[in-house]
């Protein structure tokens, strides 16, 4: 019986990486490349107005709940999806270590915390604003 | 007679794999790309953060160097959003009225979705500025 029910359990904790790992890994390919195109790219080199180039409309835009709620998302899926990427690119490099309960305390632990620093960061920045 | 020790034969792989064969340099180039775009995100928060500070002591990112760091990061993470969406078709199993809805559909549709997205956050990004 107990048999039984070992074979038939869930692997939750598997679960729920891989799907922090798959959708963080959707997000950032929708959406990272055009974030970084205009604003690392076109805003500086002046191609484009973007709104991280003047304070106001920067500072205005980050007060909005959604733009907030958005930035903390896209931070922490992607940064789940980084770290499991690259504890398996230790693994294949040869370092077994990675695939350790330590490593993985490491890796997610670090995109739990730049989590934690993001909403720290978004709390503290801007003040809410609908407007 | 032989020694009664057993012999363990302990395998590892040489660590210039990756470079032997197209698919796994390629394969790593995939892999790494996770790097440069946790670098870049980072670089955005810290941008969040530099509002913060008020308007007297806001810096733009405006030079050479950083420019030249985003143009890197966004070959990398163009290159994750290729392959990463070209699986689509492999992971995503949909079925619609009774029959299964061809991978090349799913992945021409992530790919529409990547360009909507594109142009979406791309007009928030350039419409709101002054």
């Amino acid at each position: 019986m107990s048999v039984q029910a070992t074979r038939h359990k869930t692997a939750l904790s598997h679960l729920f990486f891989w799907f922090l790992f798959a959708n963080g890994g959707g997000l950032a390919a929708l959406v990272l490349p055009v974030h970084i195109l205009v604003q690392g790219i076109l805003g500086p080199l002046k191609v484009a107005p973007v709104v991280d180039q003047h304070y106001d409309t920067w500072i205005q835009i980050l007060g909005n709940p959604l733009v907030k709620l958005y930035i903390l998302v896209l931070v922490a899926l992607s940064f789940f999806h980084f770290a499991h990427r690259l504890r398996y690119l230790l693994v294949d490099f040869g370092v077994p270590a990675a695939k350790s309960l330590p490593a993985q305390a490491i890796f997610y632990g670090g995109a739990a915390a730049i989590t934690l620093i993001t909403v720290w960061i978004l709390l503290t920045t801007a003040p809410l604003s609908l407007g | 007679m032989a020694s009664a020790e057993p012999r363990s034969y302990r395998w590892s792989m040489p660590a210039n794999w990756w470079t032997r064969n197209r698919r796994y340099f390629f394969y790593v180039v995939r892999e790494f790309t996770a790097l440069p775009m946790a670098l870049w995100l980072l670089w955005l928060l810290y941008d969040i953060k530099g509002a913060g500070s008020g308007a007297a002591g806001f810096q733009p990112p405006r030079s050479a160097a950083f420019v030249a760091f985003s143009a890197v990061c966004f070959l990398f993470a163009t290159y994750h959003s290729y392959t990463f969406l070209k699986l689509a078709g492999v992971i995503i199993h949909l079925r619609v009225m009774d029959k299964t809805v061809p991978p090349r559909v799913i992945v021409l549709t992530m790919f529409g979705l990547w360009a909507v997205a594109s142009i979406v956050i791309g007009a928030v990004l350039i419409g709101f500025a002054r």
